[in-house]
């Protein structure tokens, strides 16, 4: 592309001689070279070899894979159960057997006191000699590797709970408002705005107050709370495509409004849909961290990434370790439903194909 | 397009009306009471319920408050700061969310953008992939753990900074929530920007615009940042009423006296007119940005524009 | 197009600048003195209209700038403030206080007799509902306080006179043996009636509608601010016995921004948290202050007929590891309590701590695994069940919800069969839930309001409104009718000696399961002495206190 550009404004400065750029084609990717038949494949076969292609969705993927899988048996890897509390090993950093000879997660933390810092061995004090928190206790005493797999289930569930969701409801919702526009538009946009307009924290708080609180009351908080932007999202894309020929075409062929948003626009917009999905997961699980931040979230003992988080809060300064391995699961989970979606944008888009 | 957007504000005042009765209804449906806390016995209660005239019919009180309202009086407090007008309290701690609220919107959205133009204009390369794991750093990572890893490393261990909000040094000490707040903001706009710009750069009439012999900058800010734009906006404008109406952890964190904090508190222990006033506001700026972004669709896509006038 | 973005970009941001200005421009007026007292707050001021007030933290601010007739010295005891001397009728039923001459407002009007009637008159006025309305009909028995509140007479009634200027005359009753000790809590300070009409509904709301009579003088404040200032009153009358030439309060919610501001000097006195004191456990600038707080379990022995049983309840409270809660949970100096009065705020005729035998229930209140075990298993075969599941209100504040799922693990590892669902909920409505008996089990607190062990036991007798599990027992309501208004009022012996009888029905019948008396971890600058820690009513003192250069 830089090429191509560079090539452009050399024309304009200089007197025409043909180089051997002029005869080069536009946006010449290696894709063009690679002899393949597109009409023998289905589209999603398609998608799916395009997606493969890419090493960074593969390893998102790989990723989400296996939190998945740590998240489900994680668990139940040790003999702790995430609520079992031993005050006597309260704050113990991480130890691992075999690992501890190299000095590393051996159970020594240093302590930043005001007279200065020191450094402990919690196991060796207390004589717990057999005992092996992998990654440490919290100040209950209780196994913080089997609470952060056991917090990354209950976030898993509720933010794809809420991501589909949200995907369904104001995708649709959106598409249809910006569809039809004028009155429907109008009286569709402005129900959106009361529901909008109201702030979140005061709905979320009083449907968790009216309601036990509990992991489906959150996902309906946020579910109430979250499609919002995706209906915008999408009613923005529809704005934009809505005049194009390719739906002047369909109409003109006797194409039902149905067909027409969710065939013909749909597949066009998967882009910016799967981008904000993506978004809505790591806004849910914060919602979800928020609230537990306000003493709202999921109700104690249980434990979700955020509440972990916001516990291990109140200890950052003096036992770091607690907050550490949430915060590294939460991240990750992030990047690698990002680099996915990346992935699978480039992978879904039509127009790269035509290329 | 001058009756278009008069037609819109009217009906943004009917819907703010709206909205402030659903704010009533819902004030009715919350379990507790602004008044019970354990010292006060059941007359008290009752005479605590008619003197604030509580007890009359919750459409009475909406009438009685909304007419309050155009003049200016959006009642008192009941427990956050006791017999206070909340215009008072409104009116010192609002500019000060507005300020920093503001501050964090600037800084995520410039740097932001930034990002997202590099990350798309280098794409596939080593810069894409920098801004891509700032963006997601950005996204994963709570705003209060950033605060406090701010506030500790600049504010604590190296002093540049003041770790406490305080309104003799607003400036300076704003710094820091400003910039742990902007930390989301800046990474969707710059993802989204990414996404939407190499959507844009792999179009039609970019190729046709570059063929053309259109030059760097002008193809890039005037051709593809232009139509990247509006997705762009929807996304920041939610954010931005977010931001300014405060939050409630970074509030908590830099002990500022924001109206983030405020709501919460006031939620929580029931004080009605705070509750009703706050969001009211909210509501307020929120649809008077959702005016001013859909009449900015109609100026940067002139498609929307022609649309428009057919209603 | 770019230079119009940039346009915009600059605009905002000098507009952001010139309102960041604003704001501090506003109170430049306050002039910044590292002599002042720097002390951190976790909450903000609710009220600074001491009959309106109800929180500690407003206590302790308006006391900063408010003298009432007496005020409490180091010990808690009370000695003369504005009045400078009383008499007692021999019947003890009438006050005289003689106010100081030399008190002023700081508009310059004398403080006067009449300042305190409109004030106490104020406090029970049925319009102004003050929450605290019952420190002068219950607890103060001033004549005719209790039918004032409930409307049955005008508030001109009330048994408070002005006999002229400086003299004040009050009648009880009753005979109450700490009404002295009353005279320090702000819902008695003095109002000048003048200003206070001066300022319209807007008294207490701002530096300019609060007036000072007390060792400081408010001048920075907004409400619910995040930073209160107050300045040395030079026309004090004992002022010069005052040292600090200011209090600069700040309210930090995050804890460890706190102790990180604290140890930059930012701060002169803190609170830690729990998790904090593993950091400051060496320093010799911590130390551990008694809040006077009980927390405790109350049991709804109406609703839930498993609870009526007094085996499972003796279960329930003997199953609880009281140590372990303090020592490996809170870690802040709480102090394991097994008494339904808590320690160190009540002090007898012959100067003991009520409660400082805390073995004297150990047959019904201690832990002990075993026996628990026994207790539970004879309830259960009682009431011919084997499990039983309870819901436990807790509030959402980190040291409740901790306690909680604490008590939780013990109980049900301890007594096979029982499951405790918590439900965390903010505090005004899990009040609301208890007040309205639509709980189980709830974990709730208690603070002292004067001096006395009434101010607990008070709460037990038959429809009292803090009753929540509406237990009742006619013996324990006639020990407590006996001791404020029956024949034990003037024998302070006798009447001690009642209440342990009262306090032993509460603790036989495990009423409630007492777990522990508060305490705060704080952090205190060396070069400060004199700050004064009470339990009850006033918190904090600084009239006395020192700050070193």
């Amino acid at each position: 592309m830089k090429k191509g550009t560079s090539t452009a404004a050399a024309v304009q400065a200089a007197p025409y001689v043909p180089v051997d750029a002029d005869f080069q084609l536009k946006n010449n990717f290696e894709e063009i070279g690679i002899d393949s038949n597109f009409s023998a494949q289905s589209f999603w076969k398609d998608v799916i070899t395009r997606f493969f292609k890419k090493t960074s969705a593969v390893v998102g993927m790989i990723l989400i894979i296996l939190i998945t899988i740590m998240a489900a048996i994680g668990p139940g890897m040790n003999g702790y159960t995430y609520s079992g509390q031993t005050l006597s090993e309260k704050n113990l950093a991480p130890r691992v057997k075999g690992l501890e000879k190299l000095g590393i997660f051996d159970g020594s933390e240093t302590m930043n006191t005001t007279r200065g810092s020191k450094t402990v061995n919690n196991y060796e004090e207390k004589g717990l000699d057999d005992v092996y928190y992998w990654f440490g206790s919290d100040n209950f005493g209780r196994d913080i590797w089997t609470r952060t797999w056991e917090g990354a289930r209950v976030s898993l569930i509720i933010a794809i709970a809420a991501a589909l969701i949200d995907m369904i409801i104001g995708m649709s919702y959106g598409l249809i408002s910006g569809y039809f526009g004028g009155k429907v538009d109008m009286v569709m946009q402005r129900i959106l705005e009361i529901a909008n307009g109201i702030p979140r924290l005061v709905i979320v708080t009083l449907l968790l107050l009216v309601f036990q609180p509990g992991m489906l009351t959150i996902v309906i908080a946020l579910m109430l709370t979250e499609w919002v932007g995706m209906s915008r999202i999408a009613r923005a894309e529809m704005l934009k495509l809505k005049e194009q020929e390719f739906v002047l075409a369909s109409r003109t062929l006797g194409a039902g409004h149905f067909s027409i948003i969710f065939k013909e626009v749909l597949p066009n917009i998967i882009g910016p849909i799967i981008t904000q999905v993506m978004f809505s997961i790591p806004t849910a699980i914060f919602t979800e961290a928020f609230l537990s931040f306000v003493g709202l979230g999921i109700p104690v003992p249980r434990c979700s990434l955020g509440s972990l988080i916001s516990e291990g809060f109140n200890s950052f300064t003096t036992h770091p370790y607690q907050i550490i391995p949430p915060i590294i699961v939460m991240a990750l989970l992030m990047l690698s439903f990002n680099l996915v979606a990346d992935g699978l944008r480039e992978a879904l888009d039509p127009k790269l194909k035509e290329m | 397009m001058k009756k278009y957007t008069l037609k819109r504000i009217l009906t943004s005042i009917f819907t703010l009306l709206v909205i402030l009765l659903v704010l009533f209804i819902l004030m009715q449906l919350m379990p507790g009471s602004p008044f019970n806390d354990e010292k006060l016995n059941n007359d008290q209660r009752a005479a605590l319920y008619a003197k604030y005239g509580l007890d009359r019919p919750i459409i009475v009180q909406f009438f009685h408050y909304a007419k309050n309202m155009l003049k200016g009086d959006l009642g008192v407090s009941y427990n956050i700061s006791k017999n206070t007008p909340i215009a008072q309290m409104i009116q010192t701690r609002l500019p000060i969310s507005i300020c920093i609220g503001g501050l964090a919107v600037t800084i995520g959205a410039i740097v932001g953008l930034l990002l997202g133009l590099l990350a798309a204009l280098k794409h596939n390369t080593i810069w894409d992939s920098l801004a891509t794991v700032i963006s997601v750093i950005g996204v994963s990572v709570p705003s209060y753990v950033f605060a406090l890893a701010l506030s500790y490393s600049m504010g604590f261990r190296l002093q540049w900074f003041p770790m406490l909000y305080n309104a003799r040094n607003a400036l300076q000490s704003s710094v820091l929530p400003s910039i742990s707040l902007s930390m989301f903001t800046m990474a969707s706009i710059a993802r989204f920007t990414r996404s939407e710009m190499l959507e844009v750069l792999g179009s039609d009439y970019m190729l046709l615009a570059e063929s053309k012999g259109i030059s760097g900058s002008a193809l890039i800010f005037k051709h593809a940042l232009r139509n990247a734009l509006i997705p762009i906006i929807t996304v920041l404008a939610p954010l931005i009423v977010d931001l300014m109406t405060g939050s409630l952890v970074i509030e908590k964190i830099f002990a500022i006296p924001g109206v983030g904090s405020l709501l919460v508190n006031a939620i929580q222990s029931n004080d009605y007119n705070v509750v009703i006033s706050l969001s009211f506001i909210y509501s307020a700026m929120y649809i008077g940005i959702m005016l001013v972004v859909d009449i900015l669709y109609g100026v940067i896509d002139p498609r929307i524009r022609l649309a428009k006038k057919g209603d | 197009m770019r230079k119009s973005k940039a346009l915009v970009a600059l605009l905002t941001a000098s507009a952001m600048v010139a309102g960041l200005m604003g704001t501090s421009t506003a109170v430049m007026a306050v002039e910044e003195s590292t002599s002042d007292l720097n002390i951190m707050l976790e909450t903000p001021v609710e009220s600074l209209d001491p009959q309106q007030a109800t929180d500690g933290t407003s206590f302790e601010v308006i006391a900063d700038y408010t003298d009432g007739l007496m005020q409490m010295d180091a010990d808690g005891q009370a000695v003369p403030a504005i009045a400078e001397s009383y008499d007692v009728s021999e019947d003890g039923l009438t006050y005289t206080f003689h106010l100081r001459e030399d008190a002023n407002w700081s508009n310059g009007d004398p403080v006067t007799a009449q300042d305190f009637v409109f004030a106490w008159q104020r406090a029970v006025d049925p319009a102004v509902a003050s929450e605290y309305a019952y420190m002068l009909s219950d607890i103060g028995q001033v004549v005719n306080a209790a039918e004032i509140i409930a409307g049955e007479k005008d508030k001109s009634e009330l048994g408070i006179t002005a006999v002229d200027d400086k003299t004040l005359e009050v009648k009880l009753n009753v005979p109450v043996s700490y009404f002295l000790s009353l005279m320090y809590f702000p819902t008695f300070y003095p109002v000048n009636e003048a200003f206070f009409e001066g300022c319209a509904d807007t008294f207490g709301t701002s530096p300019d509608t609060t007036l000072s009579n007390g060792a400081f003088i408010l001048d920075e404040y907004e409400p619910a601010a995040t930073v209160v200032h107050l300045t040395k009153n030079e026309d004090y009358y004992g002022a010069e016995n005052v040292s600090l030439p200011g209090l600069n309060y700040q309210v930090i919610q995050d804890s460890q921004q706190a102790l990180m501001s604290y140890q930059t000097g930012a701060l002169d006195l803190t609170l830690v948290n729990g998790e904090q004191v593993d950091q400051v456990a060496d320093d010799p600038e911590f130390m551990t202050i008694g809040a006077g707080y009980l927390w405790y379990v109350s049991p709804n022995m109406s609703a839930v007929p498993e609870l009526d049983n007094l085996n499972i309840r003796l279960a329930m409270t003997m199953a609880i590891d009281r140590d372990a809660i303090t020592a490996d949970v809170l870690k802040d100096g709480s102090i394991p309590t097994y008494t339904a009065v808590p320690m160190q705020f009540a002090a007898g005729p012959d100067g003991s701590d009520f409660s400082e035998d805390q073995e004297k229930f150990s047959d019904v209140c201690k832990y002990d695994a075993a026996a628990a075990a026994d207790y539970w298993a004879k309830g259960l075969e009682e009431l011919g069940i084997s499990e039983l599941t309870l819901d436990m209100v807790v509030d959402a504040d980190d040291a409740p919800q901790k306690v909680a799922q604490v008590l939780k693990e013990q109980w049900e590892t301890t007594l096979p069969g029982l499951t405790v669902n918590l439900t965390v909920e903010p505090k005004k409505q899990r009040v609301q839930d208890m007040q309205d008996g639509n709980f189980e089990v709830a974990l709730t607190r208690w603070g002292p309001d004067y001096a006395d062990p009434m101010t607990y036991l008070g709460m037990w007798i038959t429809d009292n409104s803090n009753n929540y599990g509406l237990w009742s027992n006619e013996e324990y309501d006639s020990i407590i009718a006996e001791c404020t208004t029956g024949d034990l009022c003037t024998d302070a012996e006798g009447r001690w000696a009642r209440l342990y009888d009262a306090e032993k029905i509460v603790m036989d019948e495990a009423v409630i399961f007492p777990l522990y008396t508060q305490a705060n971890a704080e952090m205190m600058y060396s070069g400060v002495t004199g700050v004064e820690f009470h339990p009850v009513a006033l918190n904090r003192v600084y009239k006395n206190a020192v700050k070193a250069e």
